[in-house]
């Protein structure tokens, strides 16, 4: 299989701050590669993981979850990878958000579902409209975030992640442009 | 005495009607197998429907039309085989799949991935009464088959099996994601011509042979039929080519019989085995199969 060779060959490098890749389960982080891998599309790329204590976001309850990479080729910036977990309705779901230079966003996957319930939440019919949002957009579930029939939870835990997401990725846009 | 003779004719006479209704039974399931031969306008859909993984992202569907040209290449007793041409822009003929219906039979052959086949031999009671579907690539190279009855109920008529298949053709040099379908078939001769409607799983076979289930997919394609004449192109190409080709059937058949496992090349010489298999060269017997041996990987 070409894509499990290219994985193979990924140079995934180890942040000096805090938790690594390896910390990531080997599922998660099997997904989070393909995700990135067609997202950007590239066969191979590095992950730098960010250290959340310079952004201080202890308050965040998913905040050992949660782990924010810069995606690298060779030393081109690519964009960011937002990984972390959200609630469903009995479970909790893994699911990343990739973000563009500008820090807009390029695209989100739900990663992994635990649950029989709300699967159409994945679907990119529905995610791709978070696509090219800013910290600047209203994400209003309903209004500006379209409702998803019989996933009314989880639909509106996504937008609720992506929203934590986008300001805390502000954040970091904030530190960098500093 | 008397009720032991009446006891004895009862049964004779069972007998006889059982055996006229197998027959009329198989007479009906020939029919219908050759019902699919004749000139169709054919659409072929597919749609990716269900995943295990909430992150895969179902392919675009996709959908084909062609004139294709079926006809009988054998017929006897329990054998009969199909040979199927496309008609593309009303000029050019390509050789298509071939489909064999053998009635009763236990020799059949499995898809394993890494373009692998293994022959094996069925239990003779389990294919009681069935007809198994060998399907061939367009070089007669093996593709996949299956074996089961032909159902006629309720004003239908259509045979349905499951079997493992290397990639459908339009994603063989596209897709690597998987390495094995297990194509849900079924054939339904309907008013207008037939149906194969297929259900089918893309499979990710692992080195230990588990199998893990990619997504499923629905395909629908329709053969409708129309006269004759506008095959015409297709007939004629038939009639040129069909003792080279007939050639080529006898050498995989006896490569069939010497192999209980057989694996091909993918290409040689950066070319798939059909574009060297090339009749108008008009290679001889020997010429042909010296062409397929450089497919076979040798264990």
């Amino acid at each position: 299989m070409k894509i499990l060779k290219a994985i193979g060959v990924l140079v995934l490098s180890l942040s000096f701050y805090g938790s690594t890749l390896q910390d990531i389960p080997s599922k998660l982080k099997a997904k989070l590669e393909t995700a990135i891998s067609s997202t950007y599309e590239v066969e191979s790329f590095e992950l730098q993981e960010i250290s959340k204590s310079d952004l201080d976001l202890e308050a965040d309850p998913k905040y050992d979850q949660l782990h924010i990479y810069k995606i690298l080729k060779i030393d081109q910036v690519l964009g960011y990878a937002y990984l972390s977990e959200a609630n469903s309705k009995k479970d909790v779901f893994d699911y990343v958000v990739m973000y563009d230079t500008d820090f807009s966003i390029k695209k989100s996957k739900i990663l992994i579902y635990r649950e029989k319930y709300g699967r159409q939440v994945g679907s990119q019919r529905w995610l791709k409209q978070f696509n090219g949002k800013t910290s600047e957009n209203n994400l209003e579930y309903g209004n500006d975030i379209a409702a998803v029939s019989g996933a009314t939870i989880t639909a509106t835990a996504m937008t609720d992640a992506i929203k934590k997401s986008l300001k805390q990725m502000d954040i970091l846009k904030s530190k960098i442009t500093d | 005495m008397v009720n032991r003779i009446l006891s004895l004719s009862a049964v004779f006479l069972m007998g006889i009607l059982s055996m006229q209704a197998q027959e009329s039974k198989k007479v009906m399931d020939k029919d219908a197998i050759k019902s699919m031969c004749g000139c169709y306008e054919v659409s072929f859909k597919y749609t990716e429907t269900f995943s295990p993984e909430i992150d895969y992202e179902k392919k675009l569907d996709y959908t084909a039309y062609a004139l294709e040209w079926a006809e009988v290449l054998d017929e006897d007793k329990d054998e009969i085989s199909i040979q199927h041409l496309l008609v593309i822009n009303d000029s050019t003929v390509i050789k298509h799949w071939r489909q064999d219906w053998l009635f009763e039979n236990n020799k059949l052959f499995s898809y394993e991935a890494d373009n692998t086949w293994k022959f094996y031999d069925e239990k003779e009671a389990k294919v009681d009464g069935q007809w198994t579907q060998k399907v061939y690539q367009v070089d007669d190279s093996p593709r996949y088959s299956g074996t089961a009855t032909w159902v006629h109920y309720d004003g239908k008529t259509y045979w349905e099996d499951e079997a493992n298949s290397p990639l459908p053709r339009r994603e063989y040099s596209k897709r690597d994601d998987y390495n094995l379908m297990k194509r849900g078939n079924r054939q339904e001769i309907t008013n207008e011509g037939w149906i194969h409607e297929q259900d089918n799983k893309k499979i990710i076979k692992h080195d230990d042979g588990e199998e893990e289930l990619l997504v499923m997919e629905k395909g629908y394609n329709t053969y409708k039929k129309v006269d004759d004449d506008k095959c015409k192109i297709a007939q004629n190409w038939w009639k040129e080519n069909q003792k080279y080709w007939s050639k080529v059937r006898k050498i995989w058949d006896d490569i069939y019989a010497e192999h209980a496992e057989l694996q091909l090349k993918k290409s040689v010489e950066g070319r798939p085995l059909f574009m060297h298999l090339t009749p108008e060269n008009a290679p001889s017997k020997k010429d042909i199969r010296a062409t397929i041996e450089k497919f076979i990987v040798k264990s």
